[in-house]
């Protein structure tokens, strides 16, 4: 089906003028070793421009074992066709840094940060990389290595974090966390203010790390996948169904339809029940607590829905390798759907109501506005982007599990972008908001165009040995937006390196951008339309 | 959407039901029977325990929260740990009962430790848990306990649950319990998180800043335990390696009938 469009990419590959060496794999991974990798950055640019690609993630790996080199693999992608790019290159002894993309993809500086953390390789020629994730940790401690362990014992010692210093008359800094005065997770902010206007802000995030993608390598892949569950708690699904395809992928194991069917009920009833969540937050940030608690009821609704299915408030539990473990009859599926008629009824009730006040749309008209260009220039996903009419929907783009049997014709995101167009819309708090309410509709109309389950089993066994050293690529679209895991098998089925690169991971820096201008008070109405896990950021 | 619905009319959303729940402690039936909430060992009558199963248990916890040994030949279960995927239940029916029972927080860390039991006062209805909550902070805290929420890392599952507690079907302001915005005004603190090495000069902070008299509740796994992630360079498993931890409440995420279980648990400590 997909052999279609990977040979239109590969003639056109072959079009350039580079030499290099590809082969495909896992049906749509063209991976790409150049000969001459001081290429590199011409080569992504040429992609960049001419195949209209987007760069994705970067996966560092210590390969110094087996291939006597650090490996390094830019992961490109396509938002218009179902293609993925690894364009691969080798760092051995002799050259320790690799070169930085930033000139054709600015955002790529946060991946290469977080390189320099964790596995403490420079780009060529920078030496002020401000650290990301590793706050008072020892120098010279870089937990990706294969020679550093992961229960190591280290020793801390304070180090001090350069905020770029922000002068001129009037200016005030606030600093803000990393423990906030609500009920959410730890991360700094740095204001500068003149007045009440923010004319610089800084992120420093990192607090939340526990080493996820470190202490992976130590565990059996089943077990992985209920750390993957625990990424994020509240994208369990996404992120533990991106794994389990990743694996499946390496294992080149075909899921039954039931079980596929499943998971997409699980992913939609996951994105319904934050999406509530979200709402309610932001109506919350401007003061209509009405609104906000009529929403939180709706969203515990949800939460005592996913409960009576699976067991468990937050979808724990749900996903397995090779299929799912929680079972759902015609009948829990017929309830599903009639209590999502009487929720989404009461839903729409609320919406008149929020609508109608202008007291609050107001406060959410013209907040915190996002370009396009800035979209594109820090490679933001999910519904942060479709406000500013960029569409990344990974279900449609590049479909898996039962997505690949629905229609994408009519899709809320389109009409999005159709409205940006129009300039209806404008990168906005309350196009978050709006698209928030088109994307909830959608979830159910999703949910309800299975009418009927598949019979047969939920889960096939994995039997065979996996391949050490092969790789796969899962992904999947959690609430926030594109969630990508990247597993390399090691031997014995143990996960030689896991790569986790979550929508907050992508989204965080639009923060930085879309607060200018606004008034500090703002700050949380703003921040919680984008819908960031700091836990999924920092890993 | 109906025709009638498209116009809203004022004495709709006025007319809802109610929907604040009254017997959170004791509506079992409100919790579905498959939500693993609370876990034991429970071995059948004739369940005899072999290497086989005890090495079997041991291997399949994700966390380690089982532990087999033999001689003698003994099974132990650390609920601080256990995660709640279901696993083992599914290993040894005979010998692992989870339930839908919530009451799992201790005092102790020790006492999260193999079985529970002792039968814990059950079935008291949530207003009348409530308001014996409502006493007691009468009594110690002149009518109101002011709670502060810390995260040290969590996967933000607990938040989840402990905002819940805040939503109009919880609702526990209605008990004279509140969330402060700062420890200086905090008579409690609900900590989450494995404690990341990150967050530990801030969680020492916040501690200190905390007025006499202080409860610290460890929420979840992860500060029980340092949970699913355990202890390692990134991680202290468990709060109680920074600061003194007053009650345990155990579960991934516990659920809010157990949050609010384990804060009357504390108060009993004043
Ligand atoms: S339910 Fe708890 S004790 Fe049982 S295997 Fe899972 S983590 Fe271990
Ligand atoms: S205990 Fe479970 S839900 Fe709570 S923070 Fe830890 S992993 Fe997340």
């Amino acid at each position: 089906m997909n052999n279609k469009t990977i040979e239109h990419y590969m003639s056109k590959l072959e079009h350039l003028e580079f030499k290099f060496k590809s082969h495909v794999q896992n049906n749509n991974e063209i991976h790409i070793e150049l000969e001459d990798s001081s290429k590199l950055i011409e080569f992504c640019n040429i992609l960049k421009l001419e195949i209209n690609l987007r760069l994705l993630t970067m996966i560092y790996c210590d390969e110094r074992k087996t291939n006597h080199a650090f490996s390094l693999r830019y992961l490109l992608g396509s938002d218009t066709d179902d293609v993925f790019f690894f364009v691969v290159i080798f760092i051995d002894k002799k050259h320790a840094y690799f070169p930085s993309l930033s000139d054709v993809f600015p955002y790529s500086i946060k991946y290469e940060r977080e390189i320099n953390d964790m596995f403490g390789i420079q780009t060529q020629g920078d030496t002020t990389l401000k650290p990301l994730l590793l706050h008072d940790f020892q120098k010279n401690i870089f937990p990706l290595r294969k020679d550093f362990h992961a229960n190591t014992e280290l020793n801390y010692t304070p180090r001090k974090f350069e905020f770029t210093p922000i002068t001129g008359d009037g200016i005030c800094e606030i600093p803000v966390g990393p423990i906030h005065a609500g009920i959410i997770e730890p991360g700094h902010f740095r204001f500068s203010v003149l007045g009440e206007n923010i004319v610089n802000m800084e992120t420093r995030l990192g607090y939340a790390h526990k080493g996820i993608e470190k202490i992976a390598e130590n565990m059996s892949i089943n077990n992985v996948v209920l750390l993957s569950e625990r990424i994020s708690g509240d994208e369990s699904i996404a992120n533990s169904m991106a794994f389990c395809q990743a694996i499946e992928k390496i294992a080149q194991l075909e899921i039954p339809e039931k079980s596929k069917q499943i998971r997409l009920l699980f992913a939609e009833l996951e994105r319904i029940y934050n999406h509530f969540g979200t709402l309610s937050g932001i109506l919350n940030d401007v003061g209509f607590s009405y609104g906000a608690s009529r929403l939180e009821i709706l969203k515990e609704y949800m939460m005592q829905l996913n409960e009576k299915l699976s067991g468990s408030r937050l979808l724990f539990g749900v996903n397995q390798i090779g299929g799912v473990k929680v079972d759902i009859s015609n009948t829990s599926l017929a309830d599903i759907h009639s209590m999502l008629n009487d929720i989404f009824q009461n839903f729409e009730k609320i919406l008149e109501h929020i609508q109608s006040n202008s007291s609050v749309i107001d406060r959410l008209r013209n907040t915190g506005i996002i370009e396009k260009q800035t979209v594109n220039d820090l490679g933001i996903v999910g519904l942060s982007s479709i406000c500013a009419g960029i569409d990344t929907d990974t279900r449609k783009n590049h479909p898996y599990g039962y997505y690949s049997s629905i229609n994408f014709e009519q899709t809320p995101r389109a009409d999005m972008e159709q409205q940006v167009k129009l300039q209806k819309r404008i990168g906005d708090v309350l196009s978050r908001f709006m698209s928030r309410v088109d994307e909830l509709r959608y979830s159910k109309k999703l949910i309800e165009s299975i009418s009927n389950l598949e019979t047969g089993e939920i889960h096939i066994p994995l039997e065979s040995e996996l391949i050490p050293f092969s790789s796969g690529l899962g992904y999947a679209e959690s609430h926030r937006g594109e969630t990508l895991h990247w597993v390399m098998m090691g031997e014995d089925n143990s996960i030689f390196r896991y790569k986790i690169r979550t929508a907050s991971f992508a989204n965080w820096s639009v923060i930085e951008h879309a607060v200018l201008n606004n008034i500090v008070a703002d700050f949380p109405v703003i921040n919680k339309s984008f819908d960031f896990s700091y836990s999924g950021n920092d890993l | 959407m109906t025709e009638d619905n498209q116009k809203i009319k004022k004495s709709d959303i006025l007319s809802w039901d109610k929907v604040t729940l009254d017997k959170i402690l004791q509506s079992n039936d409100m919790i579905p029977g498959n939500f693993r909430g609370k876990i034991s060992l429970d071995p059948d009558k004739d369940f005899v325990l072999n290497s086989h199963i005890g090495q079997n248990l041991e291997n399949i916890c994700p966390t380690n929260a089982i532990s087999y040994k033999n001689p003698p030949e003994s099974i132990s279960l650390d609920v601080g740990k256990c995660i709640f995927c279901g696993n083992c239940q599914q290993e040894a029916p005979q010998l692992i009962k989870i339930s839908n029972n919530f009451d799992v927080a201790k005092k102790r860390k020790n006492h999260l430790l193999e079985v529970f039991s002792e039968s814990v006062p059950f079935g008291k209805t949530y207003e009348e848990i409530g308001n014996e909550l409502k006493n007691k902070i009468n009594k110690t805290f002149g009518r109101s306990l002011a709670i502060r929420e810390i995260d040290a890392g969590s996967c933000n599952g607990c938040e989840i649950e402990i905002s819940a507690l805040t939503n109009p079907i919880y609702d526990i302001e209605r008990f004279g319990m509140h969330f402060v915005a700062s420890p200086r005004h905090a008579d409690l603190l609900l900590v989450t998180g494995p404690a990341s090495k990150n967050m530990e000069k801030a969680l020492k902070i916040a501690y200190e800043s905390t007025p006499e008299p202080k409860l610290v509740i460890a929420v979840g796994a992860c500060a029980c335990s340092g949970g699913i992630f355990g202890k390692n360079y990134a991680t202290t498993g468990g709060i109680d390696s920074i600061v003194p931890v007053d009650v345990f409440i155990p579960g991934c995420p516990p659920r809010p009938q157990a949050l609010i279980y384990g804060i009357m648990l504390a108060l009993d400590k004043i």
